[in-house]
């Protein structure tokens, strides 16, 4: 039977129960702030220290922080460069999505709480560190100093808190190296926003305007490796208004690699052999940071030996 | 019926629609806390109210030019009109008269009532147009587009553009159906007041002249007298030119001196305007090029999906239509059709800017607002068509009276829908998605932008509240000025104080923007945590978090 035109209006009011009920519908899709609660004492049976724990999609992320806290949320995990140190995760999912980086995990226990999936992961090829470089950035294994002219920075535990708010410096924390050529040129460990406005813990360290900044750390064990990344604040990066910025790694005084990092290229990893400093079980590690042109270069890396 | 008692209650409707939705902004506006921009206008208002002051008082030393720059030069960068309104509003009906609960309000009024007339006009054309059926779904569609739903609440100029635009366009309208210069003269004092409202009034003369040079081919094509086809456009954009510069002048006393080179300054800063973060598909796009897409799938992501498909039952029918009598040189082609094409132009030139990918995005949907009303009408002609259709259908089958029911169930599920969208966004409007893309979850996966202007401060006050006496606060995003308001209308306890480091804070707000988030980041290191201590939204997704400094837990 032939359908007369005019009965193809039909489909408007359709449309519109439709879309309400779709719409009725997705007020309860996600769960509301007080829900995460349900996952507080399934992940207090699942946790261990040491484990990376991720959400998906990221957006429900505050969520789960509120809910769960500190503990579960460490800065050098959150602040991550990259999942491959972890051997264990816990994806914490709602409406059935998956964390990105921890794909190549593989899934040993699937447990439900309320609206969400947790799923403990287990990396085939974890990367164990042997020496992160941002947790020892403290004067027991680290100095700092400038090479011209040559100027020690000194280590306070109370330092001004300073943040540069949009567009402007990472939060200077209180323990950090302060040195004498500038307020903004010092040493420190903090956070930074990169091209995915991702967080990335790094160690802080503005070239200076004339010589290098060395960032120095003793009595460091290795592996046969140093990973690290490097960048800046995105919204500093993005104008490529700046100078590159060269970071050299030495061991033991021997030059093992000098990276540039330019305007636009975003968190970018690089990795250096050890070659025969690898297995050192006390060796010195230097980070030397210089640009041609030292303004806002807001330099921040992130190394580890693994 | 008689025409004229037809055109009454056609006025009538229209107008308690707009008394309506009036109301309802009146009754919902303490829920929306003060957005940014509104923050910079009650600043400017307050100055200008002050000149107004002293302009009761003395007149002479009020009109001298030290006296009009100092307080005219806050904001010069946009047109004075809406914020002499603001200021107005304050004077008389909150200072003279306690109209209002809050202070705030009395600045939003203004803004408010423009918004009712937006949607009242929106009706009355509507129905003038179609009948009272589509007339109502035409302004209610417009009403509660959740987007147009939030600004309407704003001291700020987006709704109040869109209204003298649809009202412009209204008058334009009757100028080309009627003789005399009464309607002319009323488009030139409205395209006046909208180039003192915002700088999209530019483009309502480019819409006649386009419009003009339409039904000039029109009636060439249909073998009518052009001169009689376009003679009224002449009048009307001819009042435009005279009076349309003349009223931005006049009604904008930062222009009575250094007129031509504060102009060019004027221009020069919107021509020019710095490129602001925006959000779109997990892309922060700061600078040139802009995605081309972007209007588009905002639209679709946050105007209703009925509105939409109406509108484009609408617009193809009016296309349809037009194209018959076109070909077949029907003489009656323009009188037939003149009004909707004048709709489909006013979406067009308000859409036309972001063809370019030149063309900032970091206002979002409401720098193509004034597109709305059109497409608003457009859903009116497209509900209109499903209800003749119906009724045809209704006759042949034998049952001529059930249209009134059906026309009465048909126009509330074609704003059920959007009514459902605009009451659950509320207040987190910029936040709001449609059902068609996810909602505001669906939105947060796709990395579409969750708003700005940091206005959610106010859906966060309860938990400021209940900070220890004297705690200091770091409200990120929202300006100072609409922090004071929030504490000027008790929304804030008075001795909670704002600073604007956030190392220096008690208390430290986020309000999420893809762009913002280092300054999430530098709240972690500097209050040692990454642990909200609340976590607020639209739908379980995220918008304001508050931080609380440790040592104070």
């Amino acid at each position: 039977m032939k359908v007369r035109a005019s009965w193809l209006y039909l489909l408007l009011p359709i449309a519109g129960v439709f879309e309400l009920c779709m719409g009725i519908r997705g007020r309860s899709v996600a769960p509301r702030a007080e829900d995460y609660d349900a996952i507080i004492p399934v992940m207090a049976s699942l946790y261990r220290e040491g484990d990376l724990v991720v959400v998906a999609p990221r957006w429900a992320e505050p969520h789960v922080r509120r809910a769960l806290g500190d503990a579960y949320f460490p800065l050098d995990a959150i602040g991550r460069s990259d999942s491959q140190r972890f051997s264990r995760a816990i994806e914490i999912s709602v409406l059935g999505e998956e964390a990105p980086d921890t794909q190549r995990f593989r899934e040993v226990e699937r447990k439900r709480a309320g609206d969400f999936s947790i799923r403990v992961l287990e990396n085939p090829q974890p990367e164990p560190v042997v020496f992160d470089f941002v947790d020892h950035l403290e004067p027991r294994y680290a100095s700092a100093f400038g090479t011209d002219p040559e100027v020690r920075c000194t280590w306070s535990d109370r330092a001004r808190v300073a943040s540069g708010g949009l567009g402007g410096h990472p939060t200077f924390p209180p323990k950090r190296f302060l040195c004498q050529e500038d307020f903004y040129l010092n040493v420190s460990a903090t956070i930074i926003a990169d091209e995915k406005f991702l967080p990335r813990r790094c160690i802080y360290a503005h070239p200076t305007p004339t010589g290098a900044r060395v960032v120095r750390f003793e009595k460091v064990p290795l592996g046969d490796r140093i990973v690290g990344h490097s960048g800046m604040y995105w919204m500093i990066e993005r104008s490529h208004l700046g100078a590159p910025v060269d970071l050299e790694v030495r061991v033991d005084g021997d030059s093992l690699g000098t990276f540039s990092h330019s305007d636009g290229e975003g968190w970018k990893r690089f990795e250096v052999a050890l070659g025969s400093h690898a297995g050192a079980t006390e060796a010195s590690v230097e980070f030397v940071v210089s640009a041609k042109r030292y303004e806002h270069r807001h330099f921040c890396f992130q190394a580890d030996s693994r | 019926m008689t025409a004229t008692r037809q055109r009454w209650l056609h006025l009538a409707l229209a107008a308690g629609v707009g008394f309506l939705f009036l109301v309802v902004l009146l009754e919902t506006t303490r829920e929306v806390g003060y957005a940014r921009d509104e923050g910079f206008y009650f600043f400017a208002s307050r100055k200008y109210e002050a000149w107004f002051s002293l302009l009761g008082r003395d007149r002479a030393l009020a009109l001298k030019r030290e006296q009009v720059d100092l307080a005219w030069a806050v904001n010069h960068e946009h047109p004075g009109l809406i914020k002499s309104l603001f200021a107005l509003s304050h004077m008389k009906l909150q200072s003279g008269g306690k109209w209002f609960a809050e202070t705030g309000t009395s600045f939003r009024f203004p803004a408010m009532v423009l918004g009712a007339i937006a949607v009242a006009t929106t009706a009355l054309w509507g129905m003038r147009r179609f009948g009272v059926a589509a007339g109502l779904v035409a302004g209610l569609s417009l009403a509660f587009m959740p987007r147009f739903f939030f600004h309407a609440h704003l001291a700020c100029f987006d709704v109040p553009i869109t209204a003298l635009f649809v009202l412009t366009f209204f008058a334009f309208d009757k100028a080309l159906s009627s003789e005399g210069a009464g309607w002319p003269i009323a488009t030139g004092v409205l395209f006046g007041l909208g180039l003192d409202t915002k700088h999209n009034a530019w483009f309502l003369p480019i819409a006649f002249v386009f419009h003009g040079l339409l039904c000039a081919l029109v009636a060439w094509r249909t073998g009518s007298n052009r001169w009689a086809a376009t003679r009224r456009h002449v009048h009307a954009i001819g009042a435009m030119t005279i009076l349309g510069p003349a009223i931005l002048i006049v009604c904008w006393p930062w222009l009575w001196f250094d007129t031509l080179a504060r102009f060019k300054e004027y221009a020069s800063f919107h021509l020019h305007h710095d490129f602001y973060n925006m959000e779109f598909l997990g892309e922060t796009y700061f600078q040139p090029p802009m995605p081309r897409l972007y209007a588009p799938v905002m639209s679709l992501a946050t105007v209703p999906f009925i509105t939409l498909a109406l509108g484009t039952v609408g617009a193809a029918l009016f296309l349809r239509r037009a194209s018959k009598d076109l070909v077949e040189c029907e003489r009656s082609t323009l009188d037939r059709h003149r009004t909707t094409l004048l709709w489909v132009v006013g979406v067009g030139v308000s859409y036309g800017p972001w063809l370019s990918t030149n063309t900032p995005i970091f206002g979002g949907t409401k720098h193509w607002m004034p597109a709305y009303p059109f497409v608003a009408l457009l859903a009116g002609a497209g509900f209109q068509a499903a209800i003749t259709a119906a009724k045809s259908e209704l006759e042949r089958l034998g049952r001529p009276r059930l249209i009134s029911l059906l026309a009465a169930l048909g126009a509330a599920l074609a704003v059920a829908s959007p009514i459902e969208q605009a009451v659950r966004a509320h207040p987190w409007g910029l936040s709001a998605y449609t059902p068609l893309f996810g909602g505001a979850t669906g939105a947060a996966t796709l990395g579409l932008n969750r708003g700005f202007w940091g206005y959610t401060t106010g859906s966060v006050t309860d938990v400021l509240n209940q900070a220890p006496e004297g705690a200091e606060v770091y409200p990120h995003d929202t300006a100072g000025s609409s922090w004071a308001m929030l504490r000027e209308d008790g929304r804030i306890r008075p001795d909670l104080r704002a600073v604007w480091r956030v190392e220096d804070a008690d208390y430290s707000l986020y309000h999420h923007e893809m762009h913002m988030q280092q300054e999430e980041y530098q709240a972690w290191v500097a209050f040692g945590t990454v642990q909200p201590l609340v976590v607020r939204g639209l739908d379980g997704v995220p918008v304001i978090w508050v931080y609380r400094r440790p040592a104070r837990r």
